[in-house]
């Protein structure tokens, strides 16, 4: 045994450990990206290929800036997106509180759930883009009806899982509340709300990634207002596909980066027991 | 004083899905005093824990009341606190948070120093001072169910009520909370009831254990009071002379439950064929030599013959077993000591009298008494020996076996006793075990010796364990040995089938007489449905009669003169010694109980329709070695005349009018 161990020994440990999970994706999705390009080269389709995101100056440009603004609708992605997330961020907190305290209502309550359940799973298999003319008919505006569409799409998984969540208290929790006498409102918080709270998140995770679909349908086509919807709606206006593609990568990227951070929270909250 | 808890005719049913209900307790009366531990146990399904939920008030019952200090149990309450099968602990809290979460909840009134301080003082009860902080799943399963023991102590509850609190731990594990559980009941003077399914936890931890029969409708079946001193140690409890007992009592009746239920799931119509109103009998008996003309009956097709085709032998492992089997129904028939119809027709098991009818003797002889080895060491070879052995050492505790108070191994060993000037209550104590458990506490140094049919003197001989003291031939030779009982509304109402029964065995006895035919009866009894031993342990006699050797060799009879006629005079002689030592008082009304006992009738039937010619026959007086005169005239006054009894009574037995078993 060496007493002290190189750097580079560690690294060779590290790469033995992690070339498993590291080298196949790399071979996956640079040997899709080297298709695409060959196809899009040999004029198989007419999709411009990875490269043009570099080669196209405009798309180039909208690739390393942007942050920039030069008002009105003409902005950098990341602003594009920023508004798209915030409208995301209303419509969902707002399907997350009503969800919640429904599912809850529903779970503990066998009647409201015989009475609503059968609507709730009608309603739950509209597809967004239906959503989009009730909504404008409803609010007549896009910005409140680009919200309801997030919230509509968004709100049926933590329902029905937070009722769900709520229905399988274990047995032995309810016992427990019985024997103790607890309080309605000190079982609420003592044990309803611990206990279904894993129940809650899975259904805050499943619902994170409908809201992001939804808003790009809603963004799309209801033009005038600023997002990453909006982005890619005016880039196949005037025919720039490269900023497309560069469009839907954002899409893509962010979808991830949201799905990932409540998978985090989902097992930061399951590992607390 | 008021009990803690009083449970008064509780029932309970479950609405089912298809509609109808299910019954699943009924009757259910139990008193629970302050300090007391109850241990319920029963089978699987027996309502058990259903009963405990309803002195939780978890669930309530249907019918009855669950009153705790006088008041209506309604709803559950920290006051009588549940330790659950699967702990309950809540798993985002911690071992802390979880007895704190009970705490506060209970005691919202004390400041928060002292609530603290009460938790503090539970962690560290249960000893887990060193895991307070930890999340219940990182716990062990013992360490989780401390948790539980320690919540539910913390609030102080005036009843603990635990389900089944071990089932899911290892045996080591176990051991080891049902000592601190032990230590934590005495040192608090807790109240507690406890659902198990666990033997010896029950005989542990209980002051009583109440025992519940099977569902639909459960009831109380037995209450045992365990009178092992406390503080008590696992492993010291099971020396105590009540353990085993206790737990074969317990055992006993879990198995009991169990044939029921066997019993029950068959469907049970009475078949009539051949002009016999029931051909499908169930047919009692316990494994010993003397069981042999129910093996031939089977095996040679005498049964079928008779028309019976569907006989069951059914093997008890104790006399109590065919007792229970009579009354509740579940045996036809049995093959019973000759001291039995007597005595369960005058009362002597403790129920209502359930008049028994005899109507065949099948064997007669066949039992001696043997003495442990370590006697023989002492010196002890005659009955004066020992009697020198009991007063040298008698502040030693002496025990006899006996298979069963109604048996004649019973009637003889204390005849021969008292005959001896040894007293059978007060020089010796005399206690009922299964044959086959006798040799294994002859060989543990429990017992002194017993009294018992073949084959169980002849083991102890062979494994060097006893010796026999005196033979049968010695007592009382041609004594009855044991006889067919059925019960007296069965032999009403399937009179056909009653003779053909005893025609078929009548037959069975005359094949087991010849001697002939004793290597092949040693080889069938040696079959697993009957004693399951080696061939030659099975010993029924030495041709022509050894008379020589009285008490080496059994001298069994099963057919001849006189044999198996049953004779009222023997069953009087019974009801005397049955009296003299106090197991039923003697009948005023015995006449009847003869004539109503002895079934004269059938069994003449049943040998003039063999064609055997056994009515002329008069067997002889009864002739004891002692040669006090029996006088069937005057049985009180014989009564009297012998020196060692108990305080007999004489009293009616009430017998009602015999009445047919209803279909």
């Amino acid at each position: 045994m060496s007493p002290a161990p190189s750097s580079g020994f560690h690294l060779g440990q590290w790469w033995k450990r992690n070339r498993k999970s590291i080298l196949p994706p790399i071979f996956g999705i640079g040997g899709f990206l080297i298709f695409w390009q060959l196809s899009s080269s040999l004029g198989l389709t007419k999709l411009s290929g990875p490269l043009s995101l570099w080669t196209e100056e405009r798309t180039r440009e909208l690739l390393l800036y942007p942050f920039f603004d030069r008002g009105g609708l003409d902005k950098g992605l990341f602003l594009h997106t920023m508004s798209s997330l915030s409208r995301v961020a209303l419509g969902y907190s707002l399907a997350a509180v009503i969800g919640i305290a429904v599912g809850i209502a529903v779970g503990l309550n066998k009647g409201l759930n015989r009475a609503f359940d059968p609507l709730f799973q009608f309603l739950r298999m509209v597809a967004p883009l239906a959503w989009v003319p009730i909504a404008l008919v409803m609010f007549q505006q896009n910005q409140p009806a680009a919200i309801f569409v997030i919230f509509i799409t968004s709100i049926w998984p933590i329902l029905i899982n937070t009722a769900e969540g709520v229905r399988q208290i274990p047995q032995d929790y309810r016992n427990v509340a019985l024997v103790l006498q607890m309080s309605k409102k000190r079982f609420f918080t003592k044990i309803l709300i611990p206990s279904t709270l894993p129940y809650i998140f899975t259904g805050l995770r499943i619902s994170i990634g409908l809201a992001w679909l939804a808003i790009i349908a809603a963004e799309i086509v209801m033009p005038g207002t600023p997002g990453i919807g909006f982005f890619i709606w005016d880039a196949n206006q005037n025919g720039y596909v490269s900023d497309i593609v560069l469009g839907v990568i954002w899409i893509g990227a962010i979808g991830l980066i949201l799905d990932r951070l409540m998978a985090w929270l989902q097992t930061r909250i399951s590992s607390s027991r | 004083m008021t009990p803690l808890v009083a449970v008064q005719d509780v029932a309970k049913d479950f609405p089912l899905q298809g509609g109808g209900n299910y019954l699943a307790l009924k009757g259910i009366d139990l008193e629970i005093r302050k300090g007391e531990f109850i241990s319920l146990i029963g089978h699987s399904g027996c309502g058990k824990s259903t009963l405990l939920n309803m002195i939780a008030g978890l669930d309530l019952p249907t019918g009855g009341t669950v009153l705790l200090e006088g008041e209506t149990v309604k709803r559950p309450g920290p006051d009588k606190m549940v330790v659950f099968q699967n702990y309950s602990l809540l798993p985002w809290l911690s071992v802390r948070e979880n007895i704190a979460l009970a705490v506060d909840e209970v005691m919202p009134d004390l400041p928060k120093a002292e609530r603290s301080a009460v938790v503090e003082e539970h962690i560290a009860m249960v000893g887990l001072a060193h895991a307070a902080d930890k999340p219940p799943l990182q716990l062990s399963g013992g360490m989780r169910q401390r948790v539980a023991i320690a919540r539910a102590l913390a609030i102080k509850p005036k009843l603990l009520l635990l389900d089944e609190p071990f089932g899911a731990l290892d045996a080591l594990t176990r051991g080891n909370l049902q000592e601190k559980l032990m230590q934590i009941c005495n040192e608090h003077e807790l109240t507690a009831v406890m659902v198990t399914h666990d033997v010896d936890e029950a005989v542990l931890l209980s002051d009583r254990i109440v025992m519940l029969t099977n569902g639909p409708g459960s009831k109380i079946g037995g209450i045992l009071e365990v009178d092992i001193p406390r503080p008590r140690q696992r492993l010291e409890v099971v020396h105590h002379p009540s353990y085993y007992s206790l737990r074969s009592e317990i055992i006993y009746f879990l198995n009991r439950q169990k044939r029921v239920k066997q019993w029950q799931a068959k469907p049970h119509k009475v078949l009539a064929r051949h002009g016999l109103e029931k051909v499908n009998v169930d047919l009692g008996f316990i494994p010993l030599a003397a069981c042999a003309p129910l093996a031939v009956a089977e095996a040679k097709g005498f049964f079928a013959k008779h028309g019976l085709d569907e006989v069951q032998l059914v093997r008890e492992t104790s006399w109590r077993g065919v007792t229970d089997g009579l009354l509740d129904g579940t045996l036809d028939a049995a093959l019973m000591p000759s001291g039995m119809p007597t005595w369960m027709t005058a009362g002597g098991h403790g129920g209502d009298p359930t008049p028994i009818v005899t109507a065949l003797t099948l064997s007669r002889n066949g039992n001696g008494i043997t003495l442990a080895s370590r006697l023989a060491e002492q010196g002890v070879s005659s009955v004066a020996d020992y009697r020198d052995y009991l007063l040298r050492t008698n502040r030693d505790p002496h025990t006899l076996g006996i298979v069963h108070p109604a048996s004649m191994h019973n009637l003889l060993l204390r005849y021969w006793l008292a005959s001896n000037a040894i007293d059978p209550d007060r020089d010796v104590h005399l206690q009922t075990l299964p044959p086959a458990q006798m040799l294994a506490d002859l060989k543990d140094g429990s017992i002194d010796g017993y009294c018992v049919g073949e084959p169980w003197n002849l083991r102890a001989d062979r494994e060097g364990r006893g010796f026999p003291i005196v033979g049968d031939l010695e007592i009382w030779d041609g004594h009855p040995g044991k006889v067919l009982g059925v019960r007296e509304d069965w032999a009403l109402a399937y009179p056909n089938t009653h003779i053909a029964l005893t025609k078929a065995l009548l037959e069975a006895c005359r094949y087991c007489a010849d001697p002939a035919h004793w290597d092949e009866l040693s080889a069938l009894l040696s079959d697993r449905r009957y004693l399951g031993m080696k061939q030659e342990l099975i010993r029924f006699g030495v041709p022509d009669g050894d008379r020589d050797n009285p008490h080496g060799t059994a001298h069994t009879l099963f057919f001849g003169p006189g044999v198996n006629r049953p004779s009222r005079s023997e069953h009087l002689w019974i009801l005397t010694q049955l009296a003299r030592w106090s197991e039923i008082p003697f009948p005023r009304n015995y006449v009847e109980i003869l004539e109503r006992v002895c079934s004269v009738g059938v069994y003449s039937t049943a040998a003039r329709e063999l064609g055997l010619d056994d009515v002329s026959y008069q067997r002889g007086g009864i002739a004891l070695f002692d040669g006090v005169p029996f006088n069937a005239d005057d049985p009180i006054g014989y009564l009297n005349t012998l020196s060692i009894h108990q305080d007999f009574s004489v009293a009616e037995i009430p017998m009602g009018v015999p009445r047919a078993l209803a279909d």
